[in-house]
């Protein structure tokens, strides 16, 4: 399915930021990933008209980046850290709960398309280790149990927008710093909620 | 041992609303950039960041001021900030963006001033959305009051700033190929030569690339004057540093200090030692493709100098603290997978070499070792970084691959005993 | 051109071009250092790591791959130190953890630059345990090219040929780090003219030809080189024979013409040499029952060249005889003439695209070569994509390399993209003359005003009105040092105008039949009456002859009306010269023994002169070709075969000879289609062979989208309905061609009923029953 003209507006808007129209290729494809949960052939085709480039060229930056998905992701993406600091603070053990509550294995994505798991490098919340994204909004300082209760609530609840701050004032412990600053903007896709590619979100309190 | 709040001080003044513009003017802010174009000469600005010696903040440490320099003419050129902070242990970057953007934006505007640059980028890394949603609100603050569009507060000065968002990939922190994924490419290092974007860099043209820290503390340096920077710290590691701690330590965060002091101090200091009274048994000391010191050299120096002279490197800032209770083959194992994750796959040592290496790792943690792995891996990891020296020789175009390296070294250096626990205790027959 | 230094290399002084890679100034001195990544026509991407080599520094020694490091005044260079080789060594091995082991069963074996590397610099054993990378076994990327990513060693020799080279990136690095794979997008397979070029760079057997698959083994083939008779171009050719077949034919490096690479049809179309379709006996009558003896044919012939004092003789020849059968064939007309001079003789070449040219002054004849030392390339010309693949890709790294490139009219919109200048609709009019004054073309002036300039010039159209052209030269050749490339795309061309002392074109044929008299028509591999806008009339021509003979290697639409088939040889089964589209002749060899009882054209012609009686001074193409040699200007470098054997002459030489063309200029007509001849077309040649035969089939038309809008259609596939005929074709959409103008493929079959001067309609396709019913 081709995009629509709304979608398409967007899609120009982002391409005149920048003085080469292929530079707004990345913001391009979190559009195509917003669409559909993940990267499409179809949208792949409506991008590579977009930039002027060949259809695998798109396919071949996408694929080189980690949170471009090729495969369709369930309502949250759970990406749970593994490297040194979150491993060494036993990041496993939230994998595990992360796993049991699920069912899933890396990468995987449930029937429901509800939950999207994977173990992921370093997301820069290490002073919060173990830390984990849900649609990429970071809660730091989990607890297997933590954790378990997080998947359940998103479960029950389905937020419609997930907002960091809320995780972690819910599930979250430690942090990597004090964050002070009151937050209620996040994301309603399996994308980063960004304005620039309009997937910030603002939960209505 | 205290803190030294350049950086930081504004947002630890103002908690909760230091991202605000309103906040941010009330209290100094862009007056450093109202001065500069006061005075109205780019050179002036050049000069006060050549006489504060600051280094740049990314990892590599080259002289700011120097770089500036290089940068050729053209009628266009850009600069782009490296927000990508990717290397395990690091988040300094974090804290600037998501705390204090409109500091951060003020130093941009100043460094296009001196530079003659028209468009700048703020490349931050996927995964930090929402510090990137606070950078692009406070851009978008700045264009209300003037300070960023046509004519800025007047002057003929004109810039624009777009906020960039990656898509995860570590190797994107390299600048070259940082300026490959905003061109819309695959995040793959160039080749070098050039060695510098500032002679070809985005679009083939001259481009500043700096990270998030170094540009933060062009602010300060205008209104203090470089030379007041360079009193601070010691020779060769002027200013203040904010290092990322983490780990087993009981109280980790990001921490502004002058360089000079000790690890132990530090950590005991702002770490508040290590949990449940443990002792260090390692230590990595600037992000996970530094080489590890070990809980006995805890009274290392954190300057530049002084840990590249003990045989590993300061890089990102970022101090990894690991008690004796750490598994290090698995600790190790964690970061070789992570630089196999994260290669490009460009150079055929670094593709092939590291996910070889955490196959090896992996199967000793598994309980599958020969005793033979231990040659292997020496030699696989000579194979990525002939003769094993520090700083590493490399058969890659990046030191993405050598970065690999250096956690197996560091483990068959200090903790080979923890290796060898793992693997058989019979010498298979084929030896 | 650059300064030359020292460098020293393992202890030995070398003396170098000062902008050279140190891999290069190795190879030029005949020090190889492995490589896998390198090659000298594209550019470096040090990826494979197996050319380090160690260079000394201020800072000691250093390892550097020295396929991106340039040399410099004296570099101290060691290509095989220890830690080199430790290096080189370390590299195969990473490479060969994830290589399979099935040489056994691979195309690329024995010419496997991995295999060969892996014993000269490789370890003994791999000390690799673990599960190797697994991919599905060849995948078909495109109808003639399979890949198979578990071989693949991630060189990027042919991402980067299609991106950089050919300029169709489709085919490209996918994921990345250790699961890093080539492949192609699902929906757009690696449909290039030049996807073959990827088959020859690939440094192991990931690429492979589907015409090739397990034909055979490298060392059992027998190898000759010689020159592609595909386009003007004369590509040098390497061909790759095994049991008196053609398995396979290598782009050559000459670094005159094709630099090593060759299109798709330049690389595939050889299969049909063996088809069991292959005329192997005289036919009489188009009837296959009725064989009949290579000596009866030419008693057969003779009788009716003597029998009518007073017959015109025409000969309709293709692009696809030697220089020593064309010239054989000139002698032939010349010794007739002699006999009896009431006899009306004519030669006529078989391509719409013929017209005068610009001969007449030697020193404005361009080289390919210019293209790189020129300041702006002017191209007005056919389709160069289709008809010049191999001087598309020159035109493409020239304008890479900074030279700026002018296109007129609208054939050459696949270009567009390249030209710093496109003249379009509002300077070239549909019938493609000048709207305005040349003078006044906006930034045309500051582009060739005192500048060096390389024109590719010729008719865009088969019905141009050639006038437009002549202008534009004359104002080239007034205000620009200028140089013309003379643009007749097709085979060997140039060496049926070198050696043929009057050519005419088609159009000529038709206007001087006189039905009045005897008509004799000989065709000499051509097919005029498939092949030409002027088809139907060559058609009622032909049937209207009193005797017609068709020398050609299949039978066609034009043998159908042929009273005697003559067999001939093709390309690898003789010997001769060719002369490319710059006036180089260059050597074809035989290395196919020649089939059945089929003789070499100027075999023929020698029979024929001996049955009737004329003396004729030949017994051998060395002969012939010493003859022909004797006309060329520059006595002192003729283009002998003992010259062209020579192995400083092996890419040819220049040389040009007077050239008599005589072409009648059309009025211009309202051109409603512009007709473009394709790269795969309907050619006897390539429907008879397998790979490459299902590639001309598709029927396209193209329109910009004003034009689509406006015939008011919704869907792609309509009827192009002229007069009574109707044809059913695709539409694709090409919005750099002016308003009302569409473009045909002249090659491809159905096409040649369409006038395309008079009016057309498009009418939708309404459903799938009309779909069928083709």
């Amino acid at each position: 399915m081709s995009w629509d003209n709304e979608l398409l507006e967007r899609a120009h808007k982002i391409i005149e930021l920048y003085p080469q129209k292929r530079s707004a290729l990345g913001p391009l494809l979190y559009l195509a990933q917003e669409k559909d949960g993940f990267i499409s052939d179809d949208s792949i085709v409506e991008i590579s008209n977009l930039v002027d480039i060949t259809e695998v060229q798109v396919k071949s930056v996408s694929s080189f980046y980690s949170m471009y998905k090729e495969e369709q992701t369930g309502t949250y993406l759970l990406s749970v850290c593994k490297s040194i600091s979150c491993e060494i603070n036993d990041s496993r053990s939230v994998i595990n709960s992360v796993k049991e509550f699920t069912g899933l294995e890396n990468y995987e994505t449930d029937q429901d398309k509800l939950f999207t798991f994977e173990e992921v490098e370093c997301i820069g919340a290490c002073g919060g280790a173990p830390a984990v994204q849900v649609n990429y909004e970071t809660v730091e300082g989990l607890t297997p149990e933590k954790t378990i209760e997080m998947c359940e609530w998103l479960k029950n609840d389905k937020p419609e927008i997930i907002v960091a701050d809320q995780l972690q004032n819910k599930f979250g412990g430690t942090k990597s710093f004090d964050w002070a600053i009151e937050d209620n903007t996040g994301s309603a896709y399996t994308v980063p909620g960004f304005q620039n590619i309009g997937t910030a979100k603002e939960k209505d309190n | 041992m205290k803190e030294t709040l350049l950086l930081t001080k504004h947002m630890r003044d103002f908690p909760e609303n230091s991202h605000n513009i309103d906040v941010y003017e009330k209290n100094n802010g862009y007056s450093a950039l109202k001065k500069v174009l006061k005075e109205d000469n780019p050179e002036n600005v050049i000069n006060e960041i050549k006489d504060s010696n600051i280094r740049g903040r990314g990892g590599a440490g080259f002289p700011t001021g120097v770089k500036w320099g290089f940068l050729a003419e053209d009628e266009d050129r850009y600069l782009v900030i490296n927000g990508d902070e990717s290397e395990p242990g690091t988040f300094k970057d974090r804290i600037l963006l998501e705390r204090d953007p409109h500091q951060l934006i003020e130093g941009v505007i100043i460094t296009c001033f001196a530079s003659n640059i028209k468009k700048a980028f703020i490349y931050i890394r996927g995964e930090y959305a929402k510090p990137a949603r606070r950078v692009q609100e406070a851009v978008e603050q700045a264009y209300e009051k003037g300070y960023l569009g046509d004519n800025i507060l007047g002057t003929n000065l004109s810039l624009d700033i777009v906020v960039h968002l990656g898509a995860g990939a570590y190797i994107c922190g390299e600048e070259t190929a940082l300026l490959n994924s905003l061109e819309g490419k695959r995040g793959e290092p160039r080749l070098k030569p050039p060695y510098f974007p500032a002679v070809m860099g985005l679009y083939n043209k001259p481009t500043l690339v700096n990270n998030v820290e170094t540009i933060s503390s062009v602010p300060w340096i205008i209104n203090n004057s470089g030379k007041e920077y360079a009193k601070l710290g010691v020779e060769g590691s002027t200013g203040t540093r904010i290092f990322s701690l983490s780990g087993h330590v009981r109280t980790p965060g990001n921490f502004e200090i002058e360089m000079g002091k000790s690890f132990g101090e530090f950590v005991d200091t702002f770490g508040n030692g290590i949990k449940d009274d443990k002792k260090v048994k390692a230590y990595i000391p600037g992000g996970a493709s530094a080489p590890w010191f070990t809980g006995d050299q805890l009274d290392i120096k954190m300057t530049i100098d002084d840990v590249a002279n003990a045989g590993s490197m300061l890089g990102s800032g970022a101090v990894v603290v690991m008690d004796e209770d750490t598994n290090l083959v698995y600790a190790a194992k964690s970061i070789v997978s992570f630089f196999a994750h994260e290669s490009c796959g460009q150079c055929t040592p670094c593709r092939e070499g590291t996910t070889w290496l955490e196959m090896i790792l992996e199967r000793i943690a598994s309980g599958r070792g020969r005793l033979s792995d231990i040659s292997l891996l020496v030699d696989v990891c000579d194979n990525i970084s002939p003769g094993l020296s520090w700083p590493p020789k490399m058969t890659t175009i990046c030191p993405l691959g050598p970065s690999a390296v250096s956690p197996i070294t560091s483990l068959l250096d200090n903790f080979s005993d923890e290796l060898m626990k793992m693997l058989p205790t019979k010498i298979p027959i084929a030896q | 051109m650059s300064d030359q230094i020292n460098i020293n290399v393992n202890g030995s002084e070398i003396r170098t071009d000062s902008d050279q890679l140190i891999i290069e100034a190795c190879e030029d001195s005949g020090i190889h250092i492995p490589r896998f990544c390198w090659h000298k026509r594209m550019d470096p991407v040090g990826m494979c790591r197996m050319c380090l080599v160690e260079i000394e520094t201020p800072r000691g020694k250093a390892l550097v791959p020295s396929c991106t490091t340039k040399v410099s005044e004296d570099l101290i260079v060691d290509t095989e130190s220890e830690v080199v080789k430790k290096a080189q060594e370390g590299v195969l091995e990473f490479l060969l953890i994830n290589h399979p082991l099935d040489c056994p069963v691979c195309d690329k074996a024995g010419e496997c630059p991995l295999q060969d590397q892996t014993m000269a610099y490789g370890p003994g054993e791999s000390r690799f345990v673990e599960d190797k990378r697994h991919f599905e076994k060849p995948i078909p990327i495109s109808e003639i090219i399979l890949l198979d990513r578990e071989r693949c060693i991630l060189c990027a020799r042919c991402t980067r040929f299609s991106d950089e080279i050919s300029g169709d990136p489709l085919i490209e690095f996918i994921q990345r780090g250790n699961k890093t794979q080539v492949n192609t997008f699902p929906d757009e397979p690696f449909r290039s003219y030049f996807s073959g070029n990827t088959v020859q760079i690939c440094p192991v057997g990931a690429l492979t030809s589907t015409s090739y698959r397990f034909k055979a083994r490298p060392w059992d083939l027998k190898k000759v080189s010689s020159t592609s008779n595909c386009s003007s171009m004369g590509c040098s050719v390497e061909l790759n024979v095994s049991q008196n077949k053609m398995l396979r034919i290598l782009g050559e490096d000459n670094e005159f013409t094709n630099q090593g690479w060759l299109s798709d049809k330049g690389r595939y179309n050889f299969e049909y040499l063996h088809s069991e379709n292959r005329i192997l006996k005289p036919v009489l009558n188009n009837d296959s029952t009725n064989e009949i003896s290579i000596n009866e044919s030419m008693e057969l012939i003779s009788n009716e060249i003597s029998a009518d004092d007073n017959s015109n003789i025409s000969f309709i020849v293709g692009h696809n005889s030697t220089n020593e059968e064309y010239y054989a064939l000139n002698n032939f007309v010349e010794n007739l003439n002699k006999v009896n001079k009431d006899q009306n003789m004519n030669v006529y070449l078989s391509d719409d695209y013929l017209y005068e040219g610009f001969f007449q002054n030697n020193d404005l004849l361009g080289k390919v070569q210019d293209l790189d030392s020129v300041d702006t390339i002017i191209l007005w010309a056919q389709d160069i994509k289709d008809n010049l693949p191999t001087l598309y890709l020159r035109i493409r790294q020239a304008v890479k390399n900074g030279k700026k490139l002018v296109i007129f009219g609208h054939t050459n919109t696949a270009m567009k993209e390249l030209a710093d200048s496109y003249f379009g609709q509002e300077i070239i009019s549909k019938n493609l003359e000048f709207n305005v004054e040349i003078s006044e073309i906006p930034n045309f002036n500051e582009l060739i005003n005192d500048k060096n300039v390389l024109a590719i010039i010729g008719k865009s159209s088969p019905i141009q009105n050639t006038n437009s052209i002549s202008n534009l030269i004359n104002y080239l050749d007034k205000n620009s040092n200028l140089k013309i490339l003379n643009c007749f795309s097709k085979g060997n061309t140039f060496g049926a105008l070198q050696n043929i002392d009057l050519v005419k074109g088609l159009n000529e044929f038709i206007n001087e039949f006189d039905g009045s008299k005897n008509n004799i028509v000989f065709t000499i591999g051509s097919n005029p009456v498939n092949s030409s806008i002027h088809s139907n009339q060559i058609k009622d021509k032909l049937i209207n002859a009193n005797f017609v003979i068709s020398l050609d290697l299949f039978k066609n639409e034009t043998t159908e009306l042929a009273n005697i088939i003559l067999p001939t040889t093709s390309f690898g089964e003789k010997e001769g010269t060719f002369t490319n589209l710059e006036m180089r002749t260059l050597k074809q060899n035989k290395i196919l023994p020649t089939p059945g009882s089929v003789l070499n054209e100027w075999e023929y012609w020698s029979m024929m002169l001996n049955k009737i009686d004329i003396e004729n001074n030949y017994e051998s193409e060395f002969e012939l070709n010493l003859q022909l040699c004797e006309e060329y200007l520059d006595k002192d470098n003729v283009p002998s075969f003992d010259n062209l054997n020579k192995p400083s002459n092996l890419d040819g030489v220049l040389n040009s000879k007077s050239i008599n063309i005589e072409i009648q200029n059309v009025e211009p007509e309202k051109i409603e289609i512009l007709f473009v001849n394709r790269l795969y077309g309907d050619s006897s040649t390539q429907i008879n062979s397998p790979s490459i035969s299902m590639l001309g089939a598709e029927r396209f038309i193209e329109m910009n989208n004003d034009t689509f809008i406006k015939h008011n259609l919704s869907s792609y596939t309509v009827n192009l309905v002229q007069g009574v005929s109707t044809l059913q074709v695709k539409i694709k959409i090409n919005n750099h061609l002016p308003n009302e103008l569409i473009i045909a493929p002249l090659n491809r079959r159905g096409f040649r009923d369409i006038d395309t001067t008079k009016p057309y309609e498009l009418i939708e396709v309404k459903n799938l029953e009309e779909l069928s019913v083709n």
